[in-house]
């Protein structure tokens, strides 16, 4: 088993503030699996991320102690051409990750960082734009275009990098419905490649959770639990008590559960469908009764 | 959109984009100007940006005018969003007349009109009608490259001109920087204004003050997205050395794009010989000097005042 990150005793404070952002965080991510974060806010979620991109410590100051790992690399000692080799972010305000004038350049920028020759870069462009569907936009500025393309856009970015870690830092915070399933769709498609390790950062739980093969939590700058989506949805009252949402249909069996309406070996849901699937059959049992 | 699908849309009462935001302003989605090369239309900006400090004769900084003027409806500037500038033209006509009225300078050779109860200096008075002429054919030419070239435009043209790619990208991020800052500034006035705040009412003191005011947000929004593109930039893997990933030579894809093609040459070799005809003739044989002015002549014979 290989890990694409190792995070060993990882301590983080940033400069004039009074607590440690994160406290002796110890992880490990499987290379090619696909890790949700949840937890409330200011708890050291995207804290968390930004070690893992570098972004902590090469462009915050602060008291960082312990280690970080990319595929067997020290983060700290790596520069940001090695890093975003390896590891791609995209950022929850997307637009502050846009540094160009038309969004062609914004995907082409990270390419030619990397030293792609001119053909590469074309066919990398037009990949990416496919994958997140924004072959119309590539003409338009990027401040020009609603939210919900413009999280597109900045995926696009990082996915045209095609680095072996990608980093989702709260994709569907500022954007529609609509737009959010179309992120959700784009990461699916991610997994289902199954080339990149993905870390996505989220609240909306009820579309994350189907797609996560590890959930975490991080809690007061630590790793309070990691486990497969169904296990870590177990205990609704301890992650409702740490500001996160269980999803609706695993509450639901849990009551389900708790009033003896279906047996007590019955797996949680993590799925809507899952949810409907059960209930039904709890419904069936009763009439059989 | 082709000519037939756009008059289509428009018998079916769509509405059709004629012109494209930019962070500037707003250019035609098409226009014939496209059709050169970005360093083409870059030399056509410095062109008629320069060519008017040879020409001291106010008749033909009009008619540069009037060219950058047919220039834009041939390629199809909305001329009507010309009005946005009306206000600086005639801010700038009234301060340069009423210093040269008011302090015209010193000159026993200068010959004194009475104009009502006020005394003006000829001499004076048409030199500055000169410059005003040159100044306002300087900034209609500024006016064209902006309203036909986006940003990206002119960073291609900067780079074909082998600007580092590192002076580009920052020309760029001011450009960008600009366009955002006058973005916040007009979310602070509208939340200012969804709260009640009526700036119409307010003495011109307060509102002076106002505007102080709004630079303290404005620049700490400014760092914060300072911050922000200093970690987007760590995040696509850019270091200030310039150092390209492969240990290759960064490749441009967008300048690729570009081609410089005949009518880009034929352009700039006619541009460059009106420039050096001017520049010589001027220099040569101050043909555009402001005694060679028709008016100028005509009113000093009006006026019986010798040259």
């Amino acid at each position: 088993m290989s890990y694409a990150v190792t995070i060993t005793d990882l301590e983080w404070k940033y400069e004039h503030r009074k607590n440690f952002a994160l406290k002796k965080v110890n992880l490990q991510i499987e290379e090619n699996t696909f890790l949700g974060i949840v937890g409330a806010n200011e708890h050291g979620k995207t804290s968390l991320v930004s070690a893992i991109s570098g972004l902590i410590p090469h462009s915050y100051n602060g008291i960082y102690r312990g280690k970080v790992e990319v595929f067997g690399q020290v983060v700290q000692e790596m520069d940001a051409l090695e890093l975003a080799t390896q590891v791609g972010l995209v950022f929850a305000d997307p637009e502050s990750q846009f540094t160009a004038m038309t969004v062609e350049e914004e995907l082409v920028f990270g390419l030619e960082n990397m030293g792609f020759e001119l053909h590469e870069i074309r066919e990398r462009l037009e990949w990416a734009a496919e994958i997140t569907m924004i072959q119309d936009l590539l003409d338009k500025s990027p401040y020009d275009i609603s939210g919900g393309q413009k999280q597109r856009v900045a995926i696009a970015c990082v996915l045209a990098m095609n680095p072996p870690i990608i980093i989702m830092d709260e994709p569907t915070s500022m954007i529609d419905p609509l737009g959010k399933r179309l992120i959700f769709d784009i990461l699916r498609k991610l997994k289902e490649a199954g080339d990149h390790t993905l870390i996505v950062i989220e609240h909306n739980v009820e579309q994350l959770a189907p797609l996560a093969d590890q959930m975490l939590l991080v809690y007061e700058g630590n790793v309070d639990k990691i486990a497969p989506p169904r296990e870590f949805f177990t205990d609704a009252d301890y992650l409702n008590a740490r500001g996160v949402v269980t999803p609706e249909s695993t509450e639901f069996v849990q009551w389900l559960k708790a009033e003896a309406h279906v047996p007590p070996e019955t797996p949680l849901p993590i799925t809507l469908e899952e949810g409907i699937e059960i209930t039904q059959q709890a419904l069936k049992s009763r009439r059989q009764m | 959109m082709t000519t037939s699908t756009s008059s289509q849309a428009v018998q079916q009462g769509v509405r059709v984009a004629k012109a494209r935001k930019t962070l500037l302003g707003h250019v035609p989605i098409s226009s014939p100007f496209y059709k050169f090369h970005p360093v083409t239309r870059l030399i056509m900006f410095v062109f008629f940006g320069v060519i008017p400090l040879f020409i001291f004769v106010p008749e033909v900084n009009f008619a540069l005018l009037l060219i950058n003027l047919m220039l834009m409806r041939w390629g199809r500037v909305n001329l009507r969003g010309l009005r946005i500038y009306m206000p600086i033209i005639f801010t700038v006509a009234i301060f340069m007349f009423t210093v040269v009225i008011l302090a015209p300078g010193n000159d026993p050779s200068y010959t004194p009109l009475q104009a009502g109860p006020i005394t003006i200096y000829y001499q004076p008075v048409f030199f500055t009608f000169a410059a005003y002429w040159r100044l306002i054919a300087m900034l209609f030419g500024t006016i064209l490259y902006f309203s036909t070239n986006r940003e990206r435009d002119m960073l291609v043209a900067l780079r074909t001109l082998r600007l580092p790619f590192i002076a580009s990208y920052v020309i760029g991020l001011s450009i960008r920087s600009a366009g955002m800052f006058m973005e916040d500034f007009r979310t602070i006035r509208e939340a200012e204004q969804a709260r009640g705040l009526d700036t119409k009412a307010m003495r011109f003191s307060d509102q002076v003050k106002l505007y102080m005011m709004y630079l303290i947000p404005l620049f700490s929004i400014a760092l914060r997205r300072a911050d922000e593109i200093s970690n987007a930039l760590f995040a696509r893997g850019y270091t200030l050395t310039g150092r390209v990933g492969r240990g290759g030579k960064r490749q441009d894809y967008i300048r690729s794009l570009y081609k410089i093609r005949s009518r880009d040459i034929i352009a700039i070799a006619a541009m460059a010989l009106i420039f050096a005809a001017t520049g010589y003739v001027q220099m040569r044989y101050g043909t555009f000097a402001i005694e060679h002015s028709p008016l100028n002549i005509w009113l000093r014979g009006q006026l019986g005042i010798p040259f």
